[in-house]
């Protein structure tokens, strides 16, 4: 009796093989002849999402947008865009995607050119920092939905009890942070430290801080020019020599560094925007009692603030490129926008909405915002940035942790960047 | 109905006798798909220049992308960071491992309960577990270093995962706590298949127990010695998942290892030829660690032969 038996696994087995190769069956949506838009997007926060979605399905029957919830951590949503990328088939027809991502995605042929649908006119409605940091070669690939850039967060209400001023320059943040702080109660600055591209972001605004560059008008990259050396002597003497950090700041990240504002246990924060409105919120132990201002910077140079910010491409092998600019359309229009503001907190990237009397109702902070944005800075625009930053992190890293030297690390820096661009 | 189960039967047995070869063909067909060709192609991929973030053209480079790996500073400081923490994880864990299982062979009350919870960190996915330890070494959060202050050793909390040697000690407490129990079960199943009246001849001979263990156990056990070591040197070597989440490779890249600069090459420089390359080398450098578990894991018998 056994070998019918095994016969029929057999054919089970074959069965089962086939059905796995063959066509994937159609979602519901589909089969109702609908176009399904899929993107990655952040996990959901204030449900904002959602009702504009549903509104533009009402107005556009035919389209179904899926939204596909990744992860917070931004390099894993790049990673998983990457690998879909990779297969050949993307199921993606839109790429929610950060303003760091432009130069890779644009390299590899993976992103349409929008330059036929966002017009130079159009692009001229929108922050000039989030526009620049869409283009790659001359052409545009990126449609600016939110803006974000790096700034320094203070606890006004600590900075009145001993007289202080929010600080413009780096000696007045060491300053104030050694009046206040009491560690490890009251640390004075708590930033992003680990090694992970935020430690770059960090970096970058201090070099722009003592009044250098990155990238030349050429376009070349020097990470290792006198400013920069200033620049990172300054951020690794913050945990060491002048303690106003705590040594475990060589492991936060965004969240870490929030969570300790946020309780009240630091005076001074480096973070993205996003951090305020969470920080804004009913029960948040320093709601109403906290500021933003432009990064410090060297005595007699300007604040440097590394332009982050999220958009949307579109697939050069989408199914459905029209449907899809449609949606990148709607949800980048100013009432979009103003609506993600309301739930979302996501900060404008049309200029005309820093002006809305609305919007500057609900968001009072949004002139001193507006003066962030407009120094904003993208980070070193290249194909091979995910590798440059990579190296410059456990450099830098390298200095936080004692080491090497900053002069050190920076020349080590600079001859591996110069090896993988020489490639 | 009888002489048909009996045709069927003979045309089976019929098929097997000369044929046999056609009962391995699925089998052979899978590892093919899945593992041979993959194998194959990464071997090849590793003669040419593929970068998706240049030009993305495939073009015959020969030897290039090998001797590349010649210079390729980091490289070489993962290769050492790997050799480190396997250094340290793989004995910790195999005799961590043995301890447990000797104890675990043991006969005591619960003894079946204790075999089984006793696998319960290695049943845990590694990435949520590296994500556990994360916040127990967290400084300011942390349990850790939490229990020390309460313990009156330390005044305020070290930040474990922020100084390079005390990252990696992280990094291999928290594998070692994974991993320990993988090696505890195998080598139970060992010391299982020992014959009991092996020790009792020995005792009567007036052995003690260290003598027992040194000439009765551990050679009897090398076959599955060999095998935990096999397993664990290849994991170690290859070790991604636990680092990724606990320190991303940091600091100052002291816990960044193979695994993640070949990961890193592929997806995220998109340098296609070169990972695949890097893959090869990777692969060659566990043969000398595969010779190694061979040679522990022959058993004493065969060699006596």
């Amino acid at each position: 009796m056994r070998s019918p038996k095994s016969r029929y696994l057999l054919l089970s087995v074959c069965a089962l093989v086939m059905a796995a190769c063959g066509p994937r069956t159609e979602s519901g949506a589909q089969q109702a002849g609908k176009k399904t838009i899929r993107f990655i997007g952040k996990p959901t926060s204030g449900g904002g999402w959602k009702v504009l979605i549903e509104e533009f399905e009402a107005k556009n029957p035919d389209i179904d947008i899926e939204v596909v919830e990744g992860p917070s951590d931004t390099t894993a949503r790049e990673d998983l865009y990457t690998t879909a990328f990779l297969s050949g088939k993307t199921p993606y027809d839109l790429i929610y995607m950060d303003v760091a991502w432009v130069a890779k995605f644009s390299a590899t042929g993976w992103l349409r050119p929008l330059d036929d649908l966002f017009s130079l006119d159009r692009q001229k409605e929108f922050l000039p920092g989030d526009v620049m940091g869409s283009r790659f070669e001359g052409k545009t690939y990126r449609v600016p939905l939110h803006s974000d850039a790096g700034m320094l967060y203070y606890r006004k209400d600590l900075l009145a009890s001993v007289k202080e001023t929010a600080p413009r320059t780096w000696d007045d943040l060491l300053r104030i942070a050694k009046k206040l702080q009491k560690p490890p109660q009251l640390l004075g600055y708590v930033f992003q430290g680990k090694q992970y591209e935020g430690l770059s972001c960090n970096f970058y605004e201090f070099v722009w801080g003592a009044g250098g560059s990155l990238q030349g008008p050429d376009g070349k990259l020097t990470v290792n020019s006198p400013a920069a050396v200033e620049a990172l002597g300054f951020l690794s003497s913050l945990p060491k020599e002048h303690a106003i950090a705590p040594v475990g700041v060589t492991t936060y990240q965004e969240e870490e560094a929030r969570h300790l504002f946020q309780e009240g246990r630091a005076v001074f924060m480096r973070n993205w925007p996003y951090a305020w409105v969470l920080m804004q919120k009913e029960g948040s132990p320093v709601k109403g009692k906290i500021g933003i201002i432009p990064m410090v910077h060297k005595q007699g140079a300007k604040s440097g603030a590394t332009l982050g910010g999220w958009g949307f491409g579109i697939a050069t092998a989408a199914r459905y490129p029209q449907e899809a600019w449609r949606f990148v359309d709607f949800i980048t229009s100013a009432v979009s926008q103003k609506r993600l503001n309301q739930t979302e907190g996501f900060i404008p990237t049309r200029k005309a909405l820093f002006k809305d009397p609305d919007m500057l109702k609900a968001n009072p902070y949004y002139p001193d915002l507006y003066e962030i944005l407009l120094v904003a800075k993208p980070r070193p625009q290249s194909p091979k940035y995910t590798e440059i930053s990579n190296i410059l992190q456990a450099r830098i890293s390298a200095v936080l942790v004692g080491q090497a030297s900053p002069q050190a690390a920076l020349d080590e820096a600079q001859r591996k960047i110069e090896q993988v661009l020489a490639r | 109905m009888k002489r048909n189960v009996r045709s069927n039967k003979y045309w089976l047995d019929n098929l097997r006798a000369k044929h046999d070869w056609l009962f391995l063909l699925p089998a052979i067909v899978l590892t093919t798909a899945i593992f041979f060709l993959p194998a194959l192609q990464s071997l090849v991929s590793g003669f040419f220049s593929i970068n998706l973030a240049l030009s993305g053209e495939r073009a015959f480079v020969g030897v290039a992308n090998f001797i590349r790996i010649a210079s390729d500073e980091r490289l070489f400081e993962a290769l050492w960071n790997t050799v480190r923490f396997a250094a340290f994880s793989v004995p910790i864990e195999v005799v961590l491992g043995l301890g447990i299982a000797m104890l675990l062979s043991e006969r005591f009350p619960g003894r079946g309960v204790a075999r089984a919870f006793i696998l319960v960190p290695w049943a845990l996915p590694t990435a949520i577990m590296a994500m556990a330890w994360r916040w127990i070494f967290n400084d300011q959060y942390g349990v850790f270093g939490g229990l020390l202050m309460r313990a009156g050793l330390v005044e305020t909390a070290p930040a474990w995962l922020a100084m390079p040697g005390t990252a990696m000690a992280a990094a291999v407490l928290a594998d070692a706590w994974k991993t320990t129990p993988f090696a505890a079960v195998i080598l139970l199943a060992g010391l299982t298949s020992i014959p009991q009246e092996l020790y009792e001849a020995a005792a009567l001979d007036g052995a003690g127990a260290w003598k027992r263990f040194k000439l009765i156990t551990l050679p009897l056990l090398r076959p599955y010695l060999g095998v935990v070591l096999l397993f664990r040197l290849i994991h170690s070597f290859g070790i991604f998942d636990l680092i990724w989440v606990l320190t991303s490779g940091g600091p100052a890249g002291t816990t960044r290892t193979l695994a993640l600069h070949v990961y890193e090459t592929l997806f995220r420089y998109l340098d296609l030829g070169y990972g695949s390359a890097l893959t090869v080398f990777m692969a060659v450098c566990l043969i000398p660690l595969a010779g190694v578990a061979t040679w522990v894991g022959k058993s004493p018998v065969a060699q006596a032969k």
